[in-house]
C-alpha cells in the first residue's frame, strides 16, 4: 500500500475501435485514438504530458521491435520519458498500474498510456502459435501449443471439482455477446450486427477445445486506445468527472499450470483441501490447483485492502474482467471473492452478474465479443468504466447503452498467460 | 514490373550452404551431433526469407475512428498490404534438466527430487521452488519414474496452433506420473468418450527413430483398455456434450483431410 498520500485519477480515454482488420497501421490507429482523447480533453496538449507508458505485448506479430518509439515519434511526444511494460495479456493493466505507481510516487503528474495491438498480419493458426509462445516453450508449448487448450483443460478440472455445466459457460457467452450489441464500437457489431443471440445459438456454435465453443473464446483484434492519468492537482484541467484509482494489486503464479499441484507459495490455502469431492485426488497443495487463479486472488486482496473493501459483491457496482475464455469469468467470481470457491456457477444462474443484477460483469461485452487487441484491451475496458462512473454511457453509446444507475465504484482485472500474472484496479468517482 | 518481380521470386532456389557451420561452442566438445542435417536443410531457408517483399494486395476497406456505423458509412479507401517472410533457426539448451530429455530418447521417464523437502518434480526442476528450500540444487538428484500415472485434467482439441494443425483432432492433458507431485502435459491416445479426470494411464513412447527429445516423444494410453468413465465424469455425463464433441471431431477430420490430405480417423490411428 502506498505510504505517500496523493490521489490519482483516470481523466479520459480515447478509442480507435477494435476490429478483425484495419487498413490503418498501428501508429495511425493510436493517432486516431489520441485524437479522440484530445477531443474529450480540449485543454490537453503535449506540454501537459510528463511521460508516456506504452502498452503492447508482441514484437513478433508485426516484425517490429521498439514499436513504442514509433508511437512516441508519431504522436510528437518523442522528447518525453517513455516506458514499456510487457506481461502478456496482463500488459495493459500492468501499464495502468505502473503509471499509477509513478504518479503516486510524485515523480510525474500526468502520464499518457497508449495501448495497441495489430494481431492479424499472420494467419490465425500462426497468431495462436505466436501467442502460445508465452507459454513455457520447453514444456507446455510442444504439446498442441495453444492457449485455448490450456484454458479448456483448466476449466475441465474446475468443472469436475465444482459441478458447473456447459450451460453455465453458455449463459456467460450469451450475456457477454448481448451486452456487446449495445457498444457501437464493438467488433461483434462490426462483424455480426446488433441482433441478440440465444443459448440455442451457443449450442450450435462450433466446438473448439472441449468444453469451449467458438462463442466462449476471445476474438483476434486490431485496435488502439489512449488513456490519460493524472495527479489530483492536475485533474480539473482535463475533466469534471475524474475516475479515481483507490486500490491496485498485482499477483503472479507459476509459469506452467501443471505445476500448481505443488505450488508452495500458496500453501496458506491448506483448508481448501476439504472441498475436494471424494472421487478427485487432492494434490500436494490444494490451491490453486489447475482450477482457479491465485494470481488474481492475491491481486484482489491487495487492491481491496488499499480501497478498504471487505465485501466486494456489496461494495462494488460493476466489473470488467479480463476473460479470454468464459470459464475464467466463472473462476474469477470466486477468486475475486464475489462468492465462495466452487460457487461461481450460482452467480450466473441467479443473474447476479447480468445487466441489472447486483454486480453486472462485462457490460462492455468483453474480450469474447467487443474486442481483444491485447495491448489496448484493458484500456478500452477502463474507458468504458470511465463512461459508466461519469454517467455518460447513453450519451456515447446511444439510448440502448447499459448504464448502471448511479455507479460509484468499479473493478477491472488484467490477466496474462494461464493466470501467470494478474492485476486488479478499483476505480471510484467523487 | 510486376511480372518481372514474380519471375525473380521463382528463380530463387534453396541451395545448400557449402560453408562450415558457425562454431558457437568452439571451446566445448559436441559429444553427440544429431544436428548437422537439420542445419544443412534449414539454414538456407532462413537466408532465403530475407525482408524482401514477396507480393502485395490492394484492399478496399473502411477507415477512420468513431463507431462501426460511422466507419462503414464513409466511402472505403485503398490500402496496400504487403507480404514478407520471416524465419529463424534457434539452437536452444535444455539446461541442467537435459537428462530428462536425453532419457526420453531412451524411453525413460525421470524426475528430480528436492533433497530438502522431498518434492518430486516431473516436469523436473533443476532447483527447488519451495521458498523454504532457498532454491536448493535438485539437478544431481534424479529419480526414475514408472510409466504410469493418472489424468489430472484434459481437453479435446479441434483447433491447434499451426505446427500441430495437421494432427487434429486430438486429446491432450496433464498427467500426474505416479510418484511425482507436479503434472506433465502430453497427448492422450484415448478416445474422448473414455477420458476422465483420475483415469489411470500407461505412458508409451513413439518408435525410437522418430524420437526427438521433447514431450511429443511420449503419450498416454488407458491402463485398463476399454474402461468406461464413472457416472460423475464431467464430459460424458451430459450426452449432448459427448454428441457435440463427436460431431466437432468429425468436421475436423474432414477439414484436415481436405487441407492436408491426412486421414486421422480413429480407425487409421488405432485410438
Ligand atoms: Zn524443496
Amino acid at each position: 500500500m502506498p505510504k505517500a498520500n496523493r490521489r490519482v485519477a483516470i481523466c479520459g480515454g480515447g478509442i480507435f475501435r477494435p476490429d478483425l482488420w484495419h487498413g490503418e497501421n498501428a501508429e495511425e490507429g493510436v493517432a486516431i485514438a489520441y485524437q479522440d482523447l484530445l477531443r474529450q480533453c480540449p485543454n490537453l496538449g503535449a506540454d501537459d504530458i510528463d511521460a508516456v507508458m506504452m502498452s503492447y505485448f508482441s514484437d513478433h506479430l508485426n516484425q517490429q521491435l521498439c514499436m513504442g518509439w514509433i508511437i512516441q515519434d508519431y504522436l510528437g511526444l518523442h522528447n518525453k520519458p517513455g516506458y514499456r511494460v510487457e506481461s502478456g495479456g496482463s500488459t495493459p493493466l500492468d501499464a495502468l498500474i505502473n503509471a499509477y505507481y509513478m504518479i503516486q510516487s510524485g515523480f510525474f503528474d500526468v502520464i499518457l498510456i497508449p495501448g495497441w495491438e495489430w494481431m492479424c498480419e499472420v494467419d490465425v493458426a500462426s497468431t495462436n502459435e505466436m501467442i502460445a509462445s508465452a507459454a513455457d516453450t520447453d514444456w507446455d508449448f510442444p504439446v498442441g501449443g495453444y492457449y485455448n487448450a490450456y484454458y479448456a483443460a483448466i476449466e475441465v478440472r474446475h468443472m469436475q471439482l465444482y459441478g458447473e455445466t456447459c450451460e453455465d459457460l453458455g449463459r456467460i457467452a450469451v450475456k457477454n455477446h448481448n451486452n456487446s450489441t449495445h457498444i457501437p464500437f464493438s467488433q461483434w457489431v462490426s462483424q455480426r450486427g446488433t441482433a441478440p443471440i440465444t443459448l440455442d445459438d451457443y449450442w450450435k456454435s462450433r466446438m473448439v477445445c472441449w468444453p469451449y465453443r467458438v462463442l466462449n473464446n476471445a476474438v483476434m483484434s486490431e485496435g488502439a486506445c489512449c488513456v490519460l492519468m493524472a495527479a489530483e492537482e492536475k485533474v480539473s484541467r482535463f475533466t469534471d468527472t475524474p475516475m479515481w484509482i483507490t486500490g491496485v494489486g498485482l499477483g503472479t503464479d507459476s509459469m506452467r499450470p501443471g505445476d500448481r499441484t505443488a505450488d508452495f507459495v500458496y500453501a496458506g490455502f491448506k483448508d481448501e483441501a476439504k472441498i475436494y469431492p471424494d472421487f478427485v485426488k487432492s494434490p500436494k497443495t490444494p490451491y490453486p490447483d489447475m482450477a482457479n487463479f491465485a494470481s488474481l486472488h492475491v491481486a484482489a486482496k491487495r487492491a481491496y485492502a488499499q480501497a478498504g473493501i471487505t465485501n466486494p459483491l456489496k461494495e462494488i457496482d460493476l466489473m470488467e474482467l479480463f476473460t479470454p475464455y468464459d470459464g475464467v469469468e466463472l473462476c474469477l467470481y470466486e477468486d475475486l471473492g464475489l462468492c465462495g470457491r466452487g460457487e461461481g456457477k450460482y452467480m450466473i444462474r441467479e443473474g447476479v452478474v447480468e445487466p441489472g443484477g447486483e454486480c453486472p460483469v462485462q457490460l462492455s461485452g468483453g474480450l469474447t465479443s467487443t474486442g481483444h487487441p491485447v495491448g489496448a484491451t484493458s484500456l478500452y475496458y477502463t474507458t468504458f468504466l470511465y463512461w459508466q462512473l461519469a454517467g455518460k454511457v447513453k450519451e456515447i453509446c446511444g439510448p440502448g447503452g447499459l448504464q448502471v444507475p448511479n455507479a460509484k465504484r468499479a473493478l477491472i482485472t488484467g490477466h496474462g498467460g494461464t493466470g501467470c500474472q494478474g492485476g486488479v484496479i478499483i476505480f471510484e468517482r467523487d | 514490373m510486376e511480372e518481372e518481380k514474380g519471375l525473380v521470386e521463382t528463380k530463387l532456389k534453396v541451395r545448400p550452404v557449402k560453408k562450415e557451420r558457425e562454431k558457437k561452442y568452439r571451446d566445448y566438445p559436441t559429444v553427440v551431433d544429431n544436428s548437422t542435417a537439420a542445419h544443412d536443410f534449414w539454414e538456407p531457408i532462413v537466408h532465403l526469407g530475407l525482408w524482401a517483399i514477396k507480393g502485395h494486395q490492394i484492399v478496399k476497406g473502411p477507415w477512420g475512428g468513431g463507431t462501426v456505423e460511422q466507419a462503414k458509412k464513409r466511402p472505403p479507401r485503398e490500402f496496400m498490404v504487403i507480404d514478407r517472410a520471416s524465419f529463424a533457426f534457434y539452437s536452444h539448451s535444455y539446461g541442467l534438466v537435459s537428462p530428462f530429455f536425453q532419457g526420453l530418447l531412451e524411453a525413460k521417464l525421470t524426475g528430480t527430487k528436492c533433497p530438502k523437502c522431498g518434492t518430486v518434480y516431473c516436469p523436473p526442476r533443476a532447483h527447488c521452488w519451495n521458498p523454504e528450500c532457498k532454491v536448493a540444487d535438485c539437478f544431481d538428484n534424479w529419480v526414475n519414474l514408472p510409466l504410469t500415472g493418472i489424468i489430472h485434467t484434459f481437453t479435446v482439441q479441434c483447433l491447434a496452433a499451426a505446427p500441430f494443425e495437421h494432427m487434429l483432432p486430438f486429446s491432450m492433458g496433464w498427467v500426474q506420473v505416479d510418484g511425482a507431485d507436479t503434472t506433465l502435459p502430453m497427448l492422450l491416445h484415448i478416445r474422448p468418450k473414455e477420458i476422465f479426470i483420475g483415469k489411470k494411464v500407461n505412458i508409451e513412447f513413439i518408435p525410437r527413430k522418430s524420437r526427438k527429445g521433447d514431450l511429443m516423444d511420449l503419450y498416454a494410453v488407458a491402463a485398463v483398455p476399454g474402461e468406461k468413465p464413472p457416472e460423475w465424469a464431467c464430459m460424458q455425463k451430459d450426452t449432448r456434450e459427448m454428441e457435440s464433441v463427436e460431431n466437432s471431431m468429425k468436421a475436423t477430420l474432414k477439414f484436415i483431410k481436405d487441407r492436408y490430405g491426412v486421414d486421422n480417423s480413429p480407425q487409421t490411428r488405432g485410438w
